[in-house]
């Protein structure tokens, strides 16, 4: 295998910096997040990120056209599509198959959406395996092996004094052999991951849910919850917008940006009708979405275990909890 | 605090079982070890999962706003700063004292529960950073008070100094440090969602039309729903701290909030919010000699 000594990581990121718009995990005022490489700047390998990596695919807010309307003119400009070649790097194994549900939802069924594909199609992926396994992680019982990512050009392993790349793509081989003067080969083996401290069985949950629309379990999930979208918003996932738009003037632009399932005017309708009147149904939605629509549509669950929500709600809406209480529960 | 937790329970049943009450509202053990939720019990089986320990940081008050159709009495179980929700609660007239039936624990101080990630039971654990200067520890109002008062302890000093801090920066600097704090909201309302003084029907947030603010992530519409909020609770803030915990991306709220309540108390010489429910908040009242140095 091909490595490289962990103090020398930065040498390997410069220069690929050179290349390509290269974005690593860093610290930030305590939250992990993702952002572009500087040199000067230590890296955060230790845990995953809170912030997960879905903004550089689909911002929180992104401008779609700008318009200027002056009498019978109309004039439209699309706004500059982003072509800058790109790579994540250090990105876990749970956001990496968080990426493929965007895939899904973005590139496949007929549509394809120009915004994420372009930035999509310009970004190489660069796994880093997970020897230390959070309190809250759970993607192995999402099916998910926390040191071999879904998806990625590249598999970074932890050797314990160096760095291992295993390509797995094409594109991840060609990485490889740009920046083999700064590698070397390896006999050193991998570290494995921690035992997992929590897991759940997922087994038969999507299926037995869509006979749960009604269920009362809705209502005892739900009662704590504060219908804030701090759990979406973290959610490397979750991936509704809101279209709206700016005018001044003559002048204007349309802009996308996110919004969440769990916001009371998300499905508030023109003259106030909301057919998910209550956070009963909100959370009933997030919950289906995630553990049924979505497996329905796509043949996967829209969940990989990243623990991000069941970290930070600041009612410890557990997802872990809701499914065990999903296959408890008995139905007709 | 294992025996607060039997007294918890205790009574819990002895409310339920008598009919006195219809629901109690109470905290329970919630995953990671280092995490206690709010949780709600209607059957005397279910008092057992009640728990009282350092992780309870949930300030139930705000449950009430929910609880208009329950019928029957509503116990919940309050520390120093949620009994202060309640009073507020009742000031705003969202709920009557006379459904409900509180039971006060005088409140030791809670433990940092991102400090706790990745350690296990019996480590060493930093305070919580809202507890830091409770002035009011123990309940300020109850039907029945567990355990024995506790005195009210500086237990640091994190956010008097950030507030010294910036009472010496230049206006310039200090919109710097809070657009750099701004900058970073997700916009994700955790901090409004878990408040008590927010009790608003409708927020002015997701009005549609007219839509005061937008909903894209920028740092002027970040900075207008945070300074809207901070002076829309001017006044009625209880110091619970909720909203600085709340928050996923560490935004020191409450420097924020905490100087306002120092001003508010410096100007018109006010007590606390929510010490007593009778009392009209200061900027919800008016008088002729009202201070203007400000103006
Ligand atoms: S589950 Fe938690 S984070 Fe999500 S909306 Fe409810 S309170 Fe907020
Ligand atoms: S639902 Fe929670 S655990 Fe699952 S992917 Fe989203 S944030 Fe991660
Ligand atoms: S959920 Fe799995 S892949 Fe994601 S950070 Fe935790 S251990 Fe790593
Ligand atoms: S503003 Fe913060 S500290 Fe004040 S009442 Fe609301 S949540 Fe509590
Ligand atoms: S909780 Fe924090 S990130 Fe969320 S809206 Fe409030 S200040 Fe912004």
């Amino acid at each position: 295998m091909l490595a490289i000594e962990k103090k020398r990581l930065n040498e390997l990121l410069r220069r690929m910096n050179r290349d390509f718009q290269v974005y690593v995990p860093y610290l930030e005022n305590g939250t992990g997040k993702f952002a572009p490489y500087q040199e000067e700047r230590e890296l955060y390998l230790e845990m995953n990120t809170l912030l997960p990596p879905k903004d550089i695919f689909f911002p929180q807010t992104e401008k779609m056209y700008k318009f200027r309307a002056a009498g019978n003119e109309l004039e439209i400009e699309e706004i500059a599509e982003q072509k800058e070649k790109q790579v994540v790097f250090g990105i876990r194994s749970c956001d990496a198959f968080s990426i493929d549900c965007l895939d899904k939802v973005f590139l496949s069924r007929g549509y394809e959406d120009a915004f994420y594909k372009n930035k999509r199609e310009n970004t190489l992926l660069v796994g880093l395996a997970c020897t230390a396994v959070g309190d809250t992680c759970f993607c192995q019982s999402m099916g998910l092996n926390p040191q071999e990512a879904v998806g990625v050009d590249l598999q970074v392993l932890d050797l314990g004094a160096e760095w291992g790349f295993k390509a797995r793509t094409a594109a991840g081989q060609e990485l490889l052999a740009k920046y083999g003067d700064v590698l070397h080969e390896t006999g050193a083996s991998p570290l494995p991951a921690e035992e997992f401290k929590l897991k759940v069985e997922v087994e038969g949950v999507p299926e037995k849910l869509s006979r749960m629309f009604d269920h009362p379990v809705w209502e005892e999930v739900s009662r704590k919850c504060l219908g804030c979208a701090l759990c979406t918003y973290l959610c490397p996932t979750c991936h509704c917008f809101d279209v709206s738009g700016k005018v001044k003037g003559e002048e204007g632009y349309r802009f996308r940006c996110w919004d969440s399932c769990m916001f009371s005017e998300y499905t508030r309708m023109a003259g106030g009708h909301n057919p998910r009147p209550t956070k009963k149904e909100r959370v009933r939605n997030r919950f289906m979405h995630k553990l049924s629509y979505f497996v329905e549509r796509y043949g996967q669950l829209l969940c990989t275990g990243c623990g991000r929500c069941l970290a930070k709600c600041p009612v410890n809406m557990d997802i872990t909890a809701v499914i065990r209480k999903i296959k408890e529960a008995e139905v007709e | 605090m294992k025996e607060i937790t039997q007294k918890m329970r205790d009574t819990a049943r002895e409310l339920l079982s008598s009919g006195q009450v219809a629901l109690v509202l109470g905290w329970e053990k919630g995953y990671p070890w280092y995490k206690s939720a709010p949780t709600f019990i209607d059957k005397v089986e279910d008092v057992e999962r009640l728990v009282f320990d350092e992780f309870c940081h949930n300030n139930l008050s705000k449950y009430l706003l929910d609880l208009a159709a329950v019928d029957g009495k509503v116990a919940l179980f309050v520390k120093g700063c949620d009994s202060r929700g309640v009073n507020r609660l009742i000031q705003d007239n969202q709920v009557k004292r006379e459904q409900l039936y509180i039971i006060g624990i005088p409140c030791p101080g809670l433990k940092d529960p991102d400090d706790a990630a990745g350690k296990n039971w019996g480590d060493e654990i930093n305070g919580a950073v809202k507890c830091q200067d409770c002035r009011f520890p123990n309940p300020v109002v109850y039907d029945l008070l567990l355990g024995e008062k506790v005195p009210a302890v500086e237990r640091g000093r994190e956010t008097r100094e950030l507030i010294e801090r910036l009472e010496k920066m230049k206006p310039d600097e200090r919109y710097e440090f809070w657009a750099g704090q701004f900058n970073r909201c997700i916009r994700c309302y955790a901090c409004r969602n878990i408040c008590p003084a927010c009790n608003c029907r409708e927020c002015v947030f997701d009005r549609a039309v007219p839509e005061w603010l937008g909903k894209a992530n920028n740092l002027v519409e970040n900075q207008f729903m945070q300074l809207t909020r901070a002076i829309h609770v001017a006044g009625r803030c209880i110091e619970c701290g909720e909203c600085e915990r709340a928050c996923p991306v560490n935004i020191p709220l409450m420097a924020l909030n905490r100087k306002i309540i120092n001003d508010i108390e410096e100007l018109f010489g006010e007590e606390p919010a929510g010490l007593d429910p009778e009392k009209k908040t200061p900027l919800g009242r008016f008088e002729l000699d009202d201070p203007e140095k400000f103006m």
